[in-house]
């Protein structure tokens, strides 16, 4: 078999503590990178330029999911055949890419990295919410999923072209039920996960937390 | 219909009327998007004057008093607009992503030529 043509996307908004060292990482493995920058407000795009890193500046702030299809849209044009998504706060580790990547070799359409296969869900808040997508998601289509809301994730071809043309994936949860809904194949490996270092996350907010897992329950229940 | 509510609605047309004129002459409207506007006001006026065709309409649904039947049909053309703008905006959602990544990747590739 030809050797893929791998893709790393890592959206940034505000990462200047964590990009430059998380970027020196992901060149070890030596695939082809893409940062993001979502018209970040703080250093992040004088450090990409100054560490010569290759990134799209985007002119506006899209928010992740615009970022995404944004990064989706890149793939398709250069012909990738997988695209990894890495998170640029530096919770998702890059060493895990060789495993993700080795399932979407293995013809796994969606591959998400997730930090439950083989541990136990801790009990708090978060994880409530977790519980109930994963529960929503087997209620539509029958499949067991144990971290739905993990950014970590590898796409084959045929994902990254569906992706870059629809408008309607909203987040991680979503799209997950949406490619298993239409039998797309997809698998979980595990993969550890570092507490967020630096910035803030947008669950911050309680009412974006409720805000999100209103959307997303309707979109897994009605739409996807 | 009363009398002061049919006054109400000529006016109200009128008011409309002039309102969009107003707008797509000074440039802040698309004319595209003015006709719909123009025919809300026509519309408004034409129940106005003939308020019978009205009153037929509001017996055929069951509506006793005609006014409502005035507020219902408001309520769904809103409805419809509203909508309408939605879909819209998601159209342009869509669009904005697609320029915004055009023009990143350009900027990309400007800066790569000019380095070489």
């Amino acid at each position: 078999m030809l050797k893929m043509k791998v893709l790393v996307i890592i959206p940034a908004y505000n990462e200047q503590d964590s990009i430059v060292s998380l970027i020196r990482e992901v060149k070890e493995y030596g695939y082809d990178y893409l940062v993001i920058n979502d018209c970040s407000t703080d250093r992040t795009d004088d450090l990409l330029n100054q560490n010569r890193i290759t990134h799209l500046s985007l002119p506006i702030n899209l928010g992740i999911a615009g970022v995404t299809q944004v990064g989706f849209m890149y793939a398709c044009d250069h012909d990738y055949d997988c695209v990894i998504c890495i998170d640029g706060d530096g919770q998702h580790l890059p060493r895990y890419m060789i495993d993700l990547l080795k399932e979407v070799e293995n013809g796994n359409d969606y591959v998400v990295g997730s930090r439950f296969v083989n541990e136990k869900k801790p009990l708090n808040m978060r994880m409530l919410g977790s519980r109930l997508l994963c529960f929503l998601i087997r209620l539509k289509t029958g499949h067991k999923v144990s971290d739905p809301t993990s950014g970590m994730r590898a796409l084959g071809k045929k994902v990254i072209q569906e992706f870059s043309r629809s408008m309607n994936f909203y987040a991680e949860p979503d799209a997950l039920c949406h490619l298993i809904h239409k039998g797309y194949k997809v698998k979980e490996v595990q993969v550890e996960m570092k507490e967020r270092e630096t910035g803030v996350s947008y669950f911050h907010n309680p009412l974006k937390s409720v805000y999100f897992m209103l959307s997303v329950s309707l979109s897994i229940i009605f739409i996807q | 219909m009363s009398s002061s509510l049919r006054l109400g609605l000529l006016i109200a047309s009128m008011i409309a009327f002039s309102f969009v004129l107003f707008f797509v002459m000074n440039k802040k409207l698309n004319i595209k998007y003015s006709i719909v506007w123009l025919l809300w006001a026509i519309s408004t006026l034409v129940m106005a004057i003939f308020p019978e065709t009205f009153y037929q309409f509001s017996h055929l649904v069951g509506i006793e008093i005609p006014v409502n039947a005035v507020f219902l049909i408001m309520i769904g053309l809103l409805y419809g607009l509203t909508f309408y703008v939605y879909i819209m905006i998601s159209k342009h959602n869509q669009e904005i992503i697609r320029l915004t990544y055009e023009v990143a990747r350009l900027k990309k590739e400007l800066e790569e030529t000019k380095k070489k």
